[in-house]
């Protein structure tokens, strides 16, 4: 086996069932060395895994890239050789970051359970929305997974697609996520439209030389999108004629405000977000990073 | 093919930038990170913020944003620790409100350390640290509920928001509660700026640890990212200049859409992809028809090759 076929082990080949016996194993005494390894030793080994996880990434950014590479190709020198590894480990490092979160979520409808089930057991104030949420996230998923096993499982071959063929479980699934949950996200998202002009209203409040400026420009900004103001506009400044007067017409004082202020300010603080989270992935990577609460 | 292959250019870049945060946190460990920190309001407003919800009796509410486990949700919730430990410390009552699974067992972790450190562990609450939905608008609707229903007093958005920013800071409003709020979104930051109290605008947001803690690795770190700014000064004063002399110059040849250099029938004005600091940036990527001489897996692998390369 060579380092750049480790992880393209062809579908069904024998080596390929053993490396995922031995990850199986591996994985298993990893999760019981931790659940019973003391805190300060627990620290050193999520840090070592921390620390190999970045590196991996850090490597994928700096080595050489294998460029035209075909399904059929080996490796022509060393360098090749750890690109290839690379590249092939890629997708299977996507893989992790995909399982881990998805076993985590089971922890996180267990804190649901736990909050919701108590206020409901204690009879706390609101329980009946306690309900609401218990009923909807059991019934939701009965009507989720019920539906995809007769897709995948019991009849297969039917074409799903087509609505006539629904019985019961699509026809719940169905009412319950397009009809009720995603008419209900787009409600929260239209409320948004009320919130940015009780917000808009209260800081366009003229009380600071600030204020009034966010105001001006936020006046000229709305103006510009008006197709009429922005017709006079044209009007008013071709009419005099005069070449240099021709740049105070509205799109061209929005369009200024928006490439010489709008667009530099936002580069600014993405540059400055962007260094940040440099560091602090420097500091996690060589895990420096602690609670954050000091000693 | 151009001259130069300048792919390395960024990779040299990203590692200098590197080194400035670790040369200076090595450096602010030798002095003890007794490094001047400037004044940020929004984080003096949060012993402020504890102290009316103390006053009150009401709960401190806290969102790390709706992103997943990164660096952006690991500092959120490295500042709630801080605000926590002022919390445990009066016995406030907080909430912290999350959406993502694997942000909430790092919440738990961290939220019970902070009681345990400051010996209140039995005023600790398991049910603190919530975790609402992972779906955006479910999210919403879940915290703006909290947020009316326990009054909370004082709250800190922190982290990455989206559209469900202005919902929260206007629940929050609505009921008079002190805000203290920062995204990374540069997009949400003016929803911020228009609706609560105190902001953290841009970077203040990755300072915020080093500013409360005055860590020595912290200050240091904050200092590399000063120096990565100069940095980037210069690389913007070099590009102004580079790029405004190169507009004046001409060229008698330009790559077509192949990346083929062809002659031009006269001279032409520079574009801003003929300058060398565009040419920096973008290296031509290697010709996709060209054939590389490679040896190949036998027939029989090869035939059978399940996923990679």
């Amino acid at each position: 086996m060579t380092l750049a076929s480790f992880w393209a082990h062809p579908s069904g080949s024998s080596q390929l069932i053993t490396w995922l016996i031995i990850g199986l194993v591996a994985g298993i005494g990893l999760f019981f060395g931790i659940m019973n390894a003391p805190t300060r030793a627990r620290r050193a080994i999520i840090g070592g895994f921390t620390f190999l996880a970045a590196f991996f990434y850090i490597l994928l950014f700096a080595w050489p890239r294998p460029a035209n590479v075909k399904p059929t190709d080996l490796p022509k020198d060393g360098v090749e050789t750890v690109g290839f590894f690379l590249q092939d480990a890629t997708t299977a490092f996507k893989d992790f970051g995909t399982i881990i979160p998805a076993f985590l979520l089971g922890l996180g409808v267990y804190s649901l359970l736990r909050v919701h089930l108590g206020k409901l057991v204690k009879k706390q104030r609101d329980w009946q929305f306690s309900v609401v949420l218990l009923v909807s996230l059991v019934s939701m998923a009965t009507f989720g997974y019920w539906s995809w096993y007769i897709e995948r499982f019991a009849e297969p071959q039917k074409d799903w697609a087509d609505t006539a063929t629904w019985g019961i479980a699509h026809k719940g699934r169905d009412f319950l996520f397009d009809g009720l949950l995603q008419q209900m996200d787009a409600a929260m998202f239209s409320i948004i439209a009320f919130f940015i002009l009780s917000a808009a209203y209260r800081a366009f409040r003229i009380r600071s030389v600030e204020a009034t400026i966010m105001l001006s420009i936020a006046l000229i900004m709305m103006l510009n999108t008006m197709g009429i103001m922005q017709f006079w506009s044209n009007q008013l400044w071709d009419g005099i004629g005069n070449e240099f007067l021709k740049n105070l017409k509205l799109d061209e004082i929005a369009n200024w405000l928006k490439n010489n202020m709008q667009v530099p300010s936002l580069r600014a603080l993405e540059f400055g977000v962007a260094i940040g989270a440099l560091a602090m992935a420097v500091r996690i990577w060589l895990n420096l990073e602690k609670s954050g609460v000091g000693s | 093919m151009q001259y130069y292959d300048t792919a390395w250019f960024g990779i040299l870049v990203t590692f200098t930038l590197v080194f400035f945060i670790t040369f200076n946190i090595r450096r602010s460990e030798k002095s003890s990170g007794n490094l001047f920190v400037r004044r940020i309001p929004g984080l003096n407003a949060i012993d402020e913020a504890i102290g009316r919800a103390t006053e009150m009796g009401r709960p401190v509410l806290m969102v790390p944003g709706i992103g997943t486990l990164n660096a952006i949700s690991v500092q959120a919730m490295n500042i709630f620790a801080r605000v926590t430990q002022t919390a445990a410390k009066f016995g406030t009552p907080i909430r912290i409100c999350i959406a993502d699974a694997a942000v909430y067992t790092v919440g738990q972790e961290i939220i019970k350390d902070v009681y345990q450190r400051e010996g209140q562990i039995e005023r600790y609450d398991m049910d603190s640290v919530q975790f609402v939905s992972d779906r955006q608008f479910a999210f919403a609707a879940g915290v703006s509920g909290i947020i009316q229903r326990e009054q909370c007093a004082a709250t800190f958005f922190l982290g990455e928001f989206y559209a469900e920013a202005l919902i929260f800071a206007e629940s929050a409003n609505a009921i008079g509660a002190i805000q203290v709020a920062g995204s990374t979104q540069v997009t949400q930051t003016p929803f911020f700026v228009a609706a609560c109290d105190y902001v953290l605008i841009g970077d203040e947001f990755y300072a915020a640890s080093a500013y409360l803690n005055r860590q020595p690795i912290l200050v240091g770190s904050l200092i590399g990212q000063d120096w990565c700014k100069m940095l980037f000064y210069g690389f913007i004063l070099f590009g102004i200049l580079n790029l405004s002399v190169g507009r004046l110059m001409s060229v008698t040849e330009r790559r077509d859409e192949k990346g083929e250099m062809v002659k031009l029938e006269k001279p032409e004005k520079m574009k801003n992809s003929d300058t060398f600091v565009h040419r920096m940036f973008n290296p031509d990527p290697y010709p996709a028809d060209k054939e590389i001489e490679r040896p190949q897996k036998p027939a029989e692998e090869a035939a059978a090759a399940g996923g990679g390369q």
